[in-house]
Parts: C-alpha cells; sequence; structure tokens
C-alpha cells in the first residue's frame, strides 16, 4: 500500500534522484552484508536465516497469488512437495542441486497449468477450498503410491551442501523471488492482476483476460515454491510425503504474508523475520508458539489489514507529515 | 488393487451408505455457515475434533457415556461459539471474504495447537464396547458405531431441517440467507441470526465429533480431513440445503467405501477428494445452486 504511488512522481526531480540513490546505496550494503554473513555468523544463525530466506521466498509467491490477485490459496504444499520429490529424484539420478532446483520448479508451474482449468473455475472462497483438496489430496496419494518412496519417502544419496551452502543458495532465491515480484509490478500484469483481484466481472467487461493473468500469477508462484521445495530437499537427507506436502507448510506461508502484510513488496521479507525470530524466541514451547501465531493473524486481520508493514508504513508517514498529503491524492484504495 | 468379490463390494456399500450419516452429521454445521453466512468456516475440522475431545473427557473424567454425553457437548459448544462470531467474525461482516476466511483459519491454527497442549499429540479414540461390536445385517457385517451414528445423524439433520424450515427462528435463518439486506430492512437482526447460525453448526460439528471419536481414532490435527469431506458432502448435496447434507453424505460415504474395497483401505480418503475435485470443476454453478464468488 505503501510502494510506487502515483504521487510520488510529483515530487521534484533532484529530491527523488537524492532519494533513489540513498535507497541503492543502503540496498547495496544490506547485500554486501547478507552475503559475507556466513563468514561472520555462526552456524546456528545461518541455519534461523536459511528459514526466514525460504520463507520470505514463499510469502513473495503466494503473496503474488493472494495478496496482488486475490487468489487465496491454501495449496502451497503441493507444490512445495512436488518441488522436493523431483529435486531428490534428479539429483538421486546425478544431476547437481540448482539445476535441480531449477527443473523442479518448472515440474511445478507444469503442474499448476495441468490443473488451472479446474481450479480457475472456481471462484473466491471455492478456489481456496480447490486448491486445499488438492493439496490433501495429493498428500494422500502420496503417502500411499508405492512408486515414490510411499510413507517412507527417499533417501538423498547426495550429501547436502554446507550450511553456508544452503544459506547462499536460500539467499539468491528469496533475493529472485523478490526481484520478479517487484519487476512484474512494474508491468501492466501487475495492474490486471489487481483488477481480477477487485473486480473480475468488470475486468472481463474492459477486455482484460482474466484467464491468463491468474494463470500467469498461478504458474509463477508454482515455480518459486518448487524451487524452494527443492532447496528443502537439498537441506535434508531424506524427504517423506508428511513433511514434504504437509500443510504446516501452507499455514507458514500464509502466517508470514498475512502478518507480514498482503500485497505489499517488503511484507513477505518482514513477515518471514517476524515469525522465524516468534518461532526461535518460543522454540521450547512450539505449540504454545503456533497458538500465539494463530491469535497474531486474527488480531492482524481485524485491525491492522496492511500487516507490520503496512503498520511501519503508516508509522513512517506519520514522522514525515509533508508526504503524507502527497500520497494521499494518488493512492488508489 | 485387487478384485473385489461380491460379497466384499455390497458390504462395502452397505457400511458406505451408513458411513454416509456420519459424514453428513460431521459435514451439516459446514453447510449451515456457508450457506447462510456465506462463510468458509476453516475451523469447522477443529470443532469436531473438539466435540470428540469432550467427549474423551466426560468419559476419562465423569464415566459419562459419550452418546449420553452429547446433550452436554452440543450447548457447550454451542455457547462457546456463539460469542466467538459475536466478537470475532461480525465485525468483518462486509469486509470482504478474505478477512472472516483468514480469521477462522487462525481460529484453526489455535484450536489444532490447544488440542497439543491439552490433550498431547497422541492418538486418542472413545473405546466403547458397543461401538466396536459387530453388527449383522442380513448375512453382512459392519461396525455398530456406523448404524448408531447414522440414526443420530437422522435425528440431527432432520431436527435442523423442521428447526430451519418450519419455525420462526428458522424463516429468519433463511432471509438472511437469501438476502442479508431485504431481510435486515425487514426488521430481521442479521447479526444475531448470523450468530444462532453459528452456535447451531457448532453444536453440530460437535455431535458429529463424538460420533467420530466413537468410530476412529482421532488426534489433533485429524480436523482438516472432516472439512475437507464436509465440503465434499456440501458440494455432492448442495449448497444450503439441510437434508442435501444427508444425500451428500451418504453418497461419500459409498463412494469412498466402494474406492477403499477396490484400491485399498489407504486410498479411501484420496478417491473421495478426486471425486470431490472432478465434482467441483466439472460442475460447480450446477451443483453449488446460488453461485456465490
Amino acid at each position: 500500500m505503501s510502494r510506487a504511488e502515483p504521487g510520488a512522481a510529483v515530487q521534484a526531480l533532484p529530491e527523488r534522484r537524492a532519494v533513489r540513490v540513498t535507497w541503492a546505496g543502503a540496498l547495496l550494503a544490506g547485500a554486501l552484508l547478507l552475503a559475507l554473513a556466513p563468514s561472520f555468523t555462526s552456524d546456528y544463525t545461518q541455519q534461523v536465516c536459511f528459514r526466514v530466506l525460504e520463507y520470505a521466498a514463499l510469502g513473495q509467491a503466494w503473496n503474488l497469488l493472494a495478496g496482488y490477485g486475490g487468489l487465496v490459496s491454501l495449496g502451497s504444499a503441493a507444490f512445495i512437495g512436488i518441488g522436493a520429490y523431483t529435486t531428490a529424484e534428479l539429483t538421486n539420478h546425478g544431476l547437481p542441486l540448482v539445476p535441480g532446483m531449477l527443473v523442479s520448479g518448472a515440474f511445478a508451474a507444469t503442474f499448476a497449468t495441468v490443473v488451472s482449468p479446474a481450479l480457475f473455475r472456481l471462484r473466491g472462497l471455492y478456489f481456496t477450498i480447490g486448491t486445499l483438496a488438492l493439496a490433501e489430496a495429493l498428500r494422500l496419494f502420496m503417502v500411499n503410491y508405492n512408486g515414490l518412496g510411499g510413507n517412507i519417502g527417499i533417501f538423498l544419496q547426495t550429501a547436502a551442501p554446507t550450511t553456508a551452502g544452503l544459506y547462499w543458495l536460500a539467499l539468491g532465491v528469496a533475493a529472485a523471488a523478490t526481484g520478479l515480484v517487484a519487476l512484474i509490478l512494474r508491468t501492466r500484469l501487475a495492474i490486471s492482476l489487481r483488477a481480477v483481484r477487485d473486480d473480475e466481472d468488470v475486468a472481463r467487461q474492459m477486455g482484460l483476460v482474466s484467464f491468463r493473468t491468474k494463470l500467469f500469477a498461478f504458474t509463477l508462484a508454482a515455480f518459486l515454491m518448487g524451487v524452494v521445495g527443492g532447496l528443502q530437499a537439498g537441506k535434508l537427507s531424506q524427504i517423506e510425503p508428511y513433511g514434504s506436502f504437509g500443510l504446516q507448510w501452507t499455514v507458514d506461508i500464509v502466517t508470514v504474508a498475512l502478518i507480514g502484510g498482503l500485497g505489499t513488496l517488503a511484507g513477505p521479507l518482514i513477515g518471514a523475520v517476524f515469525t522465524v525470530a516468534l518461532a526461535e524466541w518460543l522454540n521450547a514451547y512450539p505449540s504454545l508458539h503456533l497458538a500465539i501465531t494463530g491469535a497474531i493473524v486474527i488480531v492482524v486481520v481485524r485491525f491492522a489489514p496492511g500487516g507490520l508493514w503496512g503498520l511501519l508504513a503508516h508509522g513512517w508517514a506519520r514522522l514525515r507529515p509533508e508526504r503524507v498529503a502527497k500520497k494521499h491524492g494518488g493512492t488508489p484504495r | 488393487m485387487q478384485v473385489p468379490s461380491a460379497h466384499t463390494l455390497v458390504t462395502a456399500l452397505v457400511s458406505g451408505v451408513l458411513l454416509g450419516g456420519l459424514l453428513a452429521i460431521t459435514a451439516l454445521g459446514l453447510s449451515l455457515v456457508l450457506g447462510v453466512m456465506r462463510l468458509i468456516n476453516l475451523v469447522h475440522g477443529e470443532v469436531v475434533i473438539a466435540g470428540a475431545y469432550l467427549g474423551y473427557v466426560l468419559l476419562s473424567k465423569l464415566g459419562l457415556d459419550p452418546l449420553a454425553g452429547l446433550l452436554l457437548i452440543a450447548p457447550a459448544l454451542a455457547l462457546l461459539a456463539y460469542p466467538l462470531q459475536r466478537v470475532l467474525l461480525l465485525p468483518l461482516v462486509g469486509k470482504g471474504v478474505q478477512a472472516p476466511l483468514l480469521t477462522t483459519f487462525g481460529l484453526s491454527v489455535i484450536a489444532q495447537n490447544l488440542f497439543v497442549l491439552v490433550f498431547s499429540a497422541d492418538t486418542r479414540s472413545l473405546g466403547r464396547s458397543y461401538a466396536t461390536a459387530p453388527l449383522h445385517l442380513a448375512g453382512l457385517e459392519v461396525p455398530a458405531i456406523y448404524a448408531i451414528s447414522f440414526a443420530v445423524a437422522l435425528v440431527v439433520v432432520v431436527g435442523v431441517h423442521l428447526l430451519v424450515q418450519r419455525t420462526g427462528a428458522g424463516r429468519e435463518i433463511r432471509a438472511a440467507a437469501e438476502d442479508p439486506v431485504a431481510a435486515a430492512v425487514l426488521g430481521v437482526d442479521v447479526g444475531r441470526v448470523y450468530a444462532r447460525t453459528y452456535a447451531l453448526a457448532t453444536a453440530c460439528a460437535g455431535v458429529g465429533g463424538v460420533l467420530v471419536g466413537l468410530a476412529f481414532s482421532f488426534e489433533p490435527t485429524t480436523g482438516t480431513s472432516y472439512l475437507l469431506s464436509g465440503f465434499a458432502v456440501v458440494v455432492l448435496g448442495g449448497l444450503g440445503s439441510v437434508l442435501g447434507t444427508l444425500i451428500g453424505g451418504i453418497g461419500l460415504g459409498v463412494i469412498e467405501s466402494l474406492g477403499g474395497a477396490v484400491f485399498g483401505d489407504g486410498y479411501r480418503d484420496f478417491i473421495g477428494l478426486v471425486v470431490f475435485l472432478a465434482f467441483l470443476a466439472l460442475r460447480p454453478q450446477g451443483v453449488l445452486g446460488r453461485a456465490d464468488r
């Protein structure tokens, strides 16, 4: 809600350039710090960061679907599981991890394309049920089907990368996911997506092909989730259907995106940091932690629909009142 | 996959029909909330399991039989649900479909983990001798609890049907479901109707949960499968139709039972979900009646 608002264009050019340079500098410094982190942090910190980055990438993917496109999917686990299994199979057949992850993403995206005609016949709430049913069906199939290891799963024959290696991979995936979504937000597609979210019928009457718009978001999200699934497999020595296709993935992704801020680029990043930090803080009480997360979700939905990022942006705007006037002129909703 | 004998198939068919009663009653609350409030109640499965856990508490602490305990469990859950709806869900009416959906999602996460905290993650069941005893029906053998739950489901479903169709409170429910704005204009307190519907739905789910506990084992995360079977029943039986849940339940029960007999028991739920997805994809508007977005 506080990204490149049209009102920002009103700002004088030199000032904008200065702001840009500052931002670019900060980003560069941040990127450098993140990239060099393994040289001055412990294995434990890197493992925690790995999870933050995984969730950040997943949150970006889901946010593209649900936050910008209004497609509230509860089927994320399906694509993560497909990614994990594909990577496990491919690396066991000799493919290195990174290409394996990319193929996994492509495979998950293909699966998304195959099921999309059926899922997109379902609108709104029914789409949500359909995705949940699809993911559970797939999980049950993987538990019972013996061809892919059944309920025992697959053992990975190649050794997992080092903690630092995994961290860098996760950093790359999270950065790529954020970059991709940021790029998409600069195209017409983002506008189409939001139009379909706000009123699909009107969007259609305006000549938008809503199916194609939704399909793009759905397959891209599936691709990213498949890649993260592959990354997760690369970390583990064994994958099994309960974990890979588990509903917990879906639940975690929704909470990350929602707590961070739906429909914002920074939301999933902040949400991932917050969610993992909370989990670490309460790691002796996993159930209590999840129950508290559920309560936070309810409070956020009710009182802060913009999530943590929305609250931050709001607070920032209050600190700099001269920008608020300009912004409010151009905020679309 | 083995070719089952005719006897196996007939047994599967009969137990499928009877199991349909259980599936219908676990779906009834979901159908009511979806039909009247246009809300996907993602915490529905946890309410079902809450019923099972309450039955467990009554049985283990007070020695009360779960079937007799129904008379305590259903009102207790309704009393819990009424204020919950008024405080958490009612303020979100008119704020789009996502906000209430995600609120029930949060409730479901809370409930699942409260179950773990209070009852641990162990698998439990309400072991009663009459439930597990086999029942002989014309040369076929089915678990007695299937027949018991079918009878209970029949009573509850018909009771709710009569409540909705024949009473003043039911007329208000139907009016609010049909057109909440018009109903409000005509003096119906739609918020109160919603809260009552939610309470009624929760009570029904709790009854279903006790039967689930008697027939099968359960653990904190079991709710999800009853949420999904509930959706399948609602879609098969028709949205907003109380008697339809019985038809949908029997339909799903037969499909799952036959699927289990043909492909192996592990595939029961999978077959149910696949048929559900196919149904949803092939004719959503036809089955869902008043198509809703």
